[in-house]
């Protein structure tokens, strides 16, 4: 809710009436770079009718989709007054078609859920369909709050650190090339516009949560100019939040920082590969990678998914996945949609049936994925009776 | 003594429902462990306009039904009237109902062809203004035992309800000449055809048809025209076609068969959906719902009160019936949703109980009891 008002704030005032182009035209560095209008989509309205949303649901590779079944099994129990669109992409696929698709669904329906979407082709012209995802909606802030389930048994505890990460430049640009064979060089993008936008979010996001502290974390003793800049404009934006304590860190210290003493920490604001880094570390910390979900915004879509970012194709179809981080997203998104009563019903059964102690197989439990869907709508159900 | 037998019904009545209740809640928990999924019990609300003409005898018809099928809906009635403006409820009020309970289930309001006031909306028109709904849904679907000219006509009419035509905006500029606006607007075309698009896709439906008279009126709907090919670009898995209205009346009435999902301004959709409505069984059988962002209100899909037949017992409870069943769809009570169009469908394809708009002697009491009597 306080991350959508954020969202709104920071949206441009000005919207150029246009329906965008569709993806495949256009190659990764087009899209990149040649693509100034990405922020100024037409406000078609979302789909929402009679108090019902619709929401495209991304089920993903591994796990994901026996995960999106839980939630469906779990919202319809509940009576969710959502409906989800699936959109199924072919990993296999040599062709963007799929992919477009899911790009214009996400489009008309203005939010999403997903799984981790497999790439398994290796043509250039092929992007890796979660950077298309988040480039070409403009997803430009993803947003992962890390909170400690007190019956996890984890090194750490009351750890609670949100990070904000920019979603949609640094090293994920894919401007790779072989200029002499042998030597490959991959290109590393910083802009000012972009890291401006996620500086504010995270700073606006840290001043409506009542949070104390910002941190940039970075590596600008070594790429003085490009994490030079992300860091001189967290400085700068910085400035006009007085209230807020404002320090930085070098990527390799933070992971030493986080693994000894993380409740240091409070907000870390993070370029993209050192965000899917601390993240990850984070959620090992808290228990692995199928505990918490993830939010990525942009100034008109939203993408919800679980934290860290693993297909979990190794543990597909054995009923041991947890459903925990998706289940999580989907009370994020039903939050993010207002309904609000839905959200925290939901959220409180989690919290109980993890605190309980039914735990899946990454948490040192012997529950399936079943059992642990089954406890949870037991509790909704005495819940709301 | 009357009393005391009352309050002893009472007692009774309220006994077995909680007996039923505990039944239920039993069945959910066993078969929740075995592993499929139940829908939750507890109470939705609903509010309730019975409407003019025959609309309270729909509306107990509907009340009849749902006591005896044991649905968890309670309704919160108000009679609202423009024909009977001392007996309304305010309309502040009913809306505020619909806003908070955000579903309703309503008859039709007659409205009358002058203005005592000399105001010139309708009151329908305030309460689709007060709430915005703007989109009306009319799925026009061939009712099995109902004979028409044409068999397994399935197609749905999208009409935008709050602009066009329908603006109220009339003036007498010189004597003898009186000039009425109709309002067209990109923001309200858009939004109506993404609701129609995004309709087909939930529905899993593979056309959409707009139809408009962009020939003559160019600007006005050349821009309602524009605005549904501007969205259609996004739904590129629906075929996407245009008709002009005159033609689209003439093909619906020969080959209805050949349209899926219809998009229409105003005044152009209250047409197609009688005509539509005319060809499965007439205005008894065809159910309508009308949406805003927030809220939904069912009503049937062809607006008329039948107020020749008040009280005679004669009207056909169908279309209300389609309603509720509708309505018990949207807040997610499908298995009662599916128990009651059952019966629907059961009683209407024996055809022994029929009312008289489609060939039968029976009542509108004896078509009920039919329904209930087939409940399972």
């Amino acid at each position: 809710m306080a991350a959508r008002s954020v969202i709104k704030y920071l949206r441009p005032k000005t919207v150029v009436p246009q329906i965008h182009r569709c993806a495949s035209a256009l190659s990764a560095f087009e899209i990149q770079h040649k693509t100034p209008t990405i922020k100024k989509v037409m406000p078609i309205p979302k789909a929402h009718y009679g108090g019902r949303h619709t929401v495209t649901l991304l089920p993903g590779a591994g796990i994901g989709p026996e995960l999106m079944n839980y939630v469906k099994e779990v919202s319809k129990y509940f009576r969710v007054p959502v409906d989800f669109e699936d959109v199924e992409i072919d990993p296999n696929a040599n062709d963007n078609v799929d992919l477009d698709y899911a790009i214009t669904s996400i489009r008309r329906n203005g939010v999403a859920l997903k799984g981790n979407i497999e790439t398994r082709s290796t043509e250039a012209g092929v992007l890796s369909r979660n950077v298309a995802l988040r480039n070409e909606l403009d997803l430009y802030v993803n947003v992962l709050h890390c909170v400690s389930y007190p019956g996890v048994n984890s090194r750490h505890k009351n750890i609670d650190i949100v990070i904000v990460r920019q979603n949609t430049e640094g090293e994920y640009a894919m401007l790779e090339h072989e200029s002499v064979k042998g030597v490959v060089e991959s290109m590393k993008v910083i802009t000012s516009v972009n890291s401006e936008r996620v500086a504010r979010y995270a700073f606006e996001y840290a001043k409506r949560n009542g949070r104390k502290k910002v941190t940039t974390v970075h590596k600008a003793n070594i790429m003085k100019l490009s994490d030079g800049l992300f860091l001189e404009i967290s400085r700068r934006v910085a400035k006009d939040y007085p209230d807020i304590t404002h320090n930085n860190m070098i990527i390799d210290n933070t992971c030493m920082q986080l693994v000894s003493n993380p409740h240091q920490f409070d907000i870390i604001l993070t370029t993209n590969l050192y965000g899917a880094i601390v993240s990850n570390v984070v959620c090992g910390l808290l228990g692995g990678a199928g505990l918490l979900a993830g939010k990525n915004f942009g100034d008109h879509y939203t993408i919800f998914e679980p934290g860290t970012r693993n297909t979990g194709t190794g543990i597909a179809g054995k009923n041991i996945a947890n459903p925990i981080a998706m289940l999580n997203a989907a009370v994020d998104m039903l939050r993010h949609l207002g309904h609000k009563h839905h959200a925290s019903l939901i959220q409180n059964a989690i919290n109980k049936t993890i605190n309980q102690g039914v735990h899946t197989r990454d948490l040192g439990g012997q529950a399936t994925s079943r059992e642990v869907v089954d406890t949870i709508m037991k509790h909704i159900k005495t819940a709301s009776d | 003594m009357a009393l005391l037998t009352r309050n002893i019904c009472k007692v009774f009545s309220q006994v077995i429902i909680k007996y039923n209740l505990q039944t239920a809640q039993i069945g959910a928990v066993r078969s929740l462990h075995v592993g499929t999924t139940v829908e939750q019990e507890g109470k939705v609300k609903c509010t309730l306009i019975p409407g003019d003409g025959v609309g309270p005898e729909l509306v107990v018809s509907v009340q009849n039904v749902f006591k005896a099928a044991n649905v968890p809906v309670d309704f919160e009635p108000y009679f609202l009237s423009e024909v009977n403006p001392t007996l309304s409820a305010p309309l502040e009020q009913v809306s505020n109902s619909i806003a908070r309970n955000r579903v309703c289930l309503k008859g039709i309001l007659a409205t009358p062809d002058h203005s005592s006031t000399g105001e010139l909306q309708t009151l329908n028109m305030k309460l689709r203004k007060s709430l915005d709904l703007y989109s009306n849904v009319v799925h026009v679907k061939s009712l099995p035992g109902v004979t028409c000219r044409h068999k397994n006509v399935d197609c749905v009419i999208i009409r935008e309800q709050t602009e066009g035509e329908y603006s109220a905006l009339e003036h007498e500029s010189v004597k003898g000449v009186v000039e009425c606006l109709k309002i067209v607007t990109a923001t309200k075309s858009q939004r109506i055809a993404k609701f129609a698009f995004d309709y087909a896709v939930k529905h899993n439906r593979k056309k959409v048809t707009c139809v408009h008279k962009a020939n003559i009126m160019k600007l006005g709907d050349g821009l309602f025209l524009k605005s549904c090919q501007e969205i259609a670009k996004m739904y590129p898995r629906i075929t996407f076609e245009t008709m002009i209205v005159d033609n689209c009346t003439m093909q619906m009435v020969s080959n209805p068969h050949q349209f899926d999902v219809m998009v229409l301004p105003n005044l152009y959709g209250n047409i197609l959906d009688n005509l539509a409505s005319g060809l499965v069984g007439g205005a008894g059988v065809v159910a309508g719902a009308s949406y805003s962002p927030e809220c939904v209100v069912f009503e049937p899909g062809a607006r008329h009160t039948y107020s020749e037949a008040v009280g005679k017992n004669v009207a056909n409870p169908t279309a209300m019936l389609l309603c509720a069943v509708k309505l018990l769809h949207h807040v997610n009570l499908k298995r009662y949703s599916e128990q009651i169009r059952d019966a629907l469908n059961r009683v209407l394809n024996d055809g022994k109980v029929l009312t008289k708009d489609l060939g039968g002697q029976s009542s509108t009491t004896e078509f009920t009891t039919a329904v209930i009597h087939c409940l399972r």
